[in-house]
């Protein structure tokens, strides 16, 4: 109780002397950042979810072979809906189709757009079509020869054509080969007929609902599921979006992880000048009775008293900053979306407390072991006793932290370690550069000369100085660059000329005339490629069920059939991973992509079998490849060389590009190629376009943090050579000195350091960017000339702006007061 | 104001020593700073150590005071054997029973001239802190100055605080190391004025480190070291 008084009252006794104010200032930006990040990166996530969940008409979607009986109990919107084929004809034409029998909540999630015309935009609606009419998709219109109010006859019932479906949600579940759908009334499935016992139905059974009931659903199913039965979650509701949803993640982790262990490091700095500037009262107190347990629980108090402050002032910043940001970046999802909870609030003040206990407890602990001596011999350190021990629980705690935050033990392994190598190759590059720094001095005059004696008299603080500035304009120049080669990345990925239409189920005697066709409109097209359908069977010769771990038999590759394609020419947007690209080799060899491999358990060398229609096809695997599933290009999870596929019966498919004013050409297309399917990915493209330009935002003020825990660092550290400074400062002045001298020779040295920072600093971001790109983010290597540039500018205008405001009043205060402050 | 659990002093005295040795090991070998040193203080008595510098006037300071260890030799302070304590009991010692004027004042730049005399009764738990405190500083003719820092304050000024700092918990021994070194010859006159009067007045026991002979010459003792041993014993 005396201690915790005395503690409070020694604290805030310091507050008005400003000494505890950098390390609160790094705790409050650091805990900042973190929660902004924590809490912006919890809403994105969700968002992005809400956008899959868009795509795919729900949060969760079941799909089974037969009925199900019974479900989890759960409280989720449910919709139930069945999809079979089925001939549709008007008047002699006929159709095949799938058809799609929905109830009234059908979609659980997004919404049905209907037109009263084909090719018209449509307005949001109900999906459920009136009594005794149907919804169609608008490419059926043209092959029925038909218009919106004809009557068709499914099975044994005739339907009015009440509109047509211009959007829907899960339009892509399983697009290729899909024939044009027909939307149904489920309780009018009955008068069609068309069901016998043992006919081919697919039951879809989608769910909506909050994410904690999602998921209490979703491990209440997963037992239950029978292996025809297939669960699919909003965010695997769309492949083309698999990619920046994982990239941004990462993205979010690695910007929260890396603005922590910024402020962490400023925190570590202010602390250890923190302690320094209080053995004299540790001694005192010591001398004056205090025991080192009595020093301990004081400047823990202290210390927690500052955390507790700390953190709750860095999560109300946070939480703010969070809240302007979502609603300038999500204004959609904020709605949607819970307020701050508890959850959020404990972990801002534990990872405070955390990032505070790891960085400062080895420099304040160290406090309680100041010898009481020390009043008399003003020379004497601390004794050294813990200080390995206390340094080594730091590490554990910090490291504990930097996992928790992270949550992938890669992103880790990859950043403890590359900071700790960074670290030693800074100190060593620094010494370096300090001796080159020598040569320099040698050649110049006046404040500059003298700045430079100040940089390399103080050698080992100017190596610390340095690693310090060169690590925050690291971290912030690598955040940036990941930041503009993720953007430069999505925005090739869906390049202004990406297909925007596919054209499925072209025949072969087709193939030419598509071509011709489109080469007439001046439209840009793929490669045709063919598709046969098969199904995995086997791998060397094995069952391929047999093959797998049990959590893999479910997968969805071995129970849908595969289009098999076969081509010369890697696709673009393809990467051979391992083994070589075939070529215009002959023969029965495949190429599979990676992400199947690795699901399959599938290797070079390995054989599958295919089941296509009666047949089975053997082909080895001879490469493995990356794909970009969202570039909006025909892709393919397996790809045969020449000769298997060739005599198989196959269609072929196309992606290209309709101009948005070519508004003619679609329903020309539609009516000379009656049997070819277009799809359009117009919309998905604009969606997908939305969703990146959020995420670029969001990354973009990230940024803005990072910045700001990368001046703490640099303030931290100036401050922390303040005291030094201020010594020879008062001396060279009482010697004569002019203030103009000093205060030219002491910019001097902050931008030399900050230039030389700045250098460091690029050449160390281009390594790393080179080393994370291409393993984390599954982007191209390249170089970044303008780095060399900026960054250089940025350090020198950066530390030389913070050193000057940090030191100026040096040079300014008369010599005399300064003795006197320094007595 | 003795604690009931520390028995009056046996020997009778505050502080004694009995072959008191203090040797360091340097980079060119052992060195002896402190050689076979006897003296015993007995209870408000007043004892100059004098000595060159560098003689281990201050060194022999901060082992009665029990800040450091003695290589050899034995030492009892207010009743207790401290080379059977380790370091926190010896705080724990001299926790408002031990105060000490240095040199360089030792003023915490943070608090106020009324805080800093506050310090070391806070840290006894002592209930009258701040009134005590208040009285103290007014004892020592700074009533006025009492929000001000040590950095608003002369040197001179700086020294009384510290005295009253010292005085404050009614210490039964207090140590004093070149409490004029710092200050002019006036002003270290008035601080010596003020050490004695208050030091006559509260019957403490004092012991003072200082090559100042006027200083010296106030107290009833005198014990001079010149290379580590003791020279000579003023009276013998």
């Amino acid at each position: 109780m005396k201690l915790l008084r005395l503690g409070l009252w020694l604290l805030r006794r310091e507050r008005a002397s400003g000494e505890w104010r950098v390390l609160l200032l790094a705790l409050v930006i650091g805990v900042g950042s973190v929660s902004t990040t924590g809490f912006l990166g919890d809403r994105f996530k969700r968002a992005m979810r809400d956008e899959g969940a868009r795509f795919l008409g729900a949060d969760l979607l079941v799909t089974s072979p037969r009925p199900v009986e019974s479900w989890p109990a759960h409280r989720l919107i449910q919709s139930e809906a069945l999809e079979f084929a089925s001939m549709v004809s008007h008047g002699d034409t006929f159709q095949l189709t799938t058809v799609r029998a929905i109830d009234a909540s059908y979609p659980a999630r997004g919404t049905v757009k209907i037109a009263a015309q084909p090719f018209t935009p449509g307005t949001p609606s109900r999906a459920l079509p009136p009594p005794g009419a149907v919804y169609v998709d608008q490419e059926l219109l043209p092959l029925l020869g038909a218009q919106v109010g004809a009557q068709v006859q499914l099975g044994a019932a005739a339907f009015r054509i009440a509109g047509v479906v211009t959007e829907e949600p899960g339009q892509l579940g399983g697009v290729f080969g899909l024939a044009p759908r027909v939307f149904l009334r489920a309780d009018e499935v009955a008068a069609t007929r068309v069901l016998e016992p043992g006919s081919r139905v697919t039951y879809l059974y989608q769910f909506g609902g909050p994410p904690a009931a999602l998921a209490a659903f979703t491990a209440a199913l997963k037992p239950r599921l029978a292996p025809t039965q297939r669960l699919v979650g909003a965010r695997e509701g769309i492949e083309s979006l698999r990619g920046a949803f994982a990239n941004t993640d990462r993205y979010i982790q690695l910007a929260a992880l890396v603005s922590l262990l910024l402020a962490v490091a400023a925190i570590a700095i202010a602390a250890h000048r923190h302690a320094l500037r209080h053995y004299d009262q540790a001694g005192l107190l010591r001398c004056m009775g205090a025991t080192s347990g009595d020093l301990r629980t004081l400047y823990l108090i202290q210390l927690g008293t500052i955390g507790l402050v700390g953190s709750l002032a860095g999560i109300a910043l946070g939480a703010l900053l969070q809240t302007v940001l979502a609603h300038l970046l999500l204004p959609a999802a904020v709605a949607r979306l819970p307020a701050l909870g508890p959850a959020p609030l404990a972990a801002g003040v534990a990872s405070g407390f955390v990032a505070l206990a790891g960085a400062s407890m080895p420099a304040l602990l160290r406090l309680a072991q100041v010898p009481p001596l020390r009043v008399l011999r003003r020379d004497l350190p601390p004794l050294s006793g813990s200080a390995w021990a206390s340094a080594g629980m730091s590490l554990v705690l910090l490291l504990g932290l930097t996992a928790w935050y992270a949550g992938e033990p890669k992103l880790v392994a990859i950043f403890v370690g590359a900071l700790t190598g960074l670290a030693l190759l800074l100190a060593l590059l620094a010494q370096l550069a300090l001796g080159l720094g020598r040569l320099v001095q040698r050649m110049s005059y006046g404040p500059l000369r003298f700045g430079l004696a100040q940089l390399l008299r103080h050698r080992f603080d100017s190596t610390l100085q340095l690693a310090a500035f060169t690590l925050a304009l690291f971290l912030i120049a690598l955040l940036a660059l990941i930041r503009s080669d993720l953007v430069d990345g999505w925005r090739q990925q869906v390049p202004a000329d990406a297909p925007n239409h596919f054209l499925v189920n072209i025949a072969p005697h087709q193939q030419q005339d598509v071509a011709a066709f489109l080469t007439r409109h001046h439209l840009a097209a793929s490669e045709l490629y063919p598709m046969v359908r098969g199904r995995l069977t086997t791998k060397n010769g094995q069952a391929i069920e047999t093959t797998l771990p049990p959590e893999q038999t479910d997968a969805s590759t071995l129970r849908r059939e595969l289009n098999l394609s076969h081509t010369v020419t890697l696709p673009a947007n393809n990467r051979i991973i391992a083994g070589q690209w075939f070529g215009d080799r002959r023969g029965a060899e495949i190429s599979v992509e990676t992400g199947m491999a690795e699901r399959l358990g599938l290797a070079l060398g390995d054989e599958l079998g295919f089941a296509v229609g009666d047949q089975t096809l053997h082909a080895t695997i001879t490469s493995l490849r990356s794909v970009r599933w969202d570039s909006m290009q025909p892709n393919f999870f397996v790809i045969f060389a020449a000769g298997p596929l060739d005599d198989l019966p196959a269609s072929y498919l196309a992606g290209v590009r309709i101009p948005d004013d070519a508004t003619g050409v679609l329903p020309e297309f539609v009516r000379s190629f009656p049997g070819v399917t277009v799809l359009a990915l117009d919309k998905l493209i604009a969606q997908v376009g939305t969703v990146f330009n959020q995420i670029i935002g969001a990354v973009q003020l990230l940024l803005g943090f990072l910045l700001a825990a990368g001046m703490a660092v640099v303030v931290a550290t100036l401050l922390a050579s303040l005291d030094a400074r201020q010594q020879e400062a008062v001396l060279l002045r009482t010697l004569g000195a002019q203030r103009a001298y000093l205060a030219k020779g002491l910019l001097s040295e902050f931008v030399v350091l900050g230039l030389l920072a700045g250098l460091l600093a690029a050449a160390s971001a281009e390594i790393a960017m080179a080393l994370i790109a291409e393993r984390l983010f599954d982007l191209p290597v390249k170089l970044h000339p303008w780095l060399w540039l900026a960054l250089p500018a940025a350090g020198a205008a950066l530390v030389g702006i913070s050193g000057w405001l940090t030191t100026r009043h040096i040079v300014r205060v008369p010599p005399m007061q300064s003795i006197r402050a320094l007595a | 104001m003795t604690p009931p659990d520390i028995p009056r002093f046996p020997d009778g005295a505050v502080v004694s020593a009995r072959a008191l040795s203090q040797r360091v090991t340097t980079a060119d070998g052992e060195l002896t700073i402190l050689s076979d040193v006897d003296l015993a203080v007995a209870p408000g008595e007043t004892l100059a150590i004098t000595g060159a510098s560098g003689s281990g006037k201050s060194t022999l300071l901060g082992l009665l005071a029990g800040l450091d260890r003695p290589s050899a030799g034995e030492i009892v302070l207010l009743g207790a054997r401290l080379t059977d304590l380790d370091e926190d009991a010896r705080a724990r010692l001299r926790a408002g029973r031990v105060g000490f004027v240095f040199q360089s004042f030792q003023l915490l730049p943070a608090l106020s001239a009324l805080e800093n005399i506050l310090l070391p009764l806070e840290l006894a738990g002592r209930r009258d802190a701040r009134a005590r405190a208040a009285d103290w500083l007014a004892r020592v003719g700074l009533a006025e100055r009492a929000s001000h820092t040590p950095r608003q304050l002369s040197g001179g000024e700086q020294q009384r605080v510290a005295i009253a700092r010292a005085f404050a918990t009614d210490p039964q021994i207090v140590f004093a190391d070149e409490p004029t070194g710092n200050l002019d010859v006036d002003t270290g006159a008035r601080i010596i004025d003020l050490l004695f009067e208050l030091n006559a007045r509260a019957g403490t026991t004092l012991v003072l480190v200082t090559h100042d002979d006027a200083l010296a010459s106030r107290c009833a003792r005198r014990l001079h070291l010149a290379a580590g041993r003791v020279a000579d014993r003023v009276p013998a």
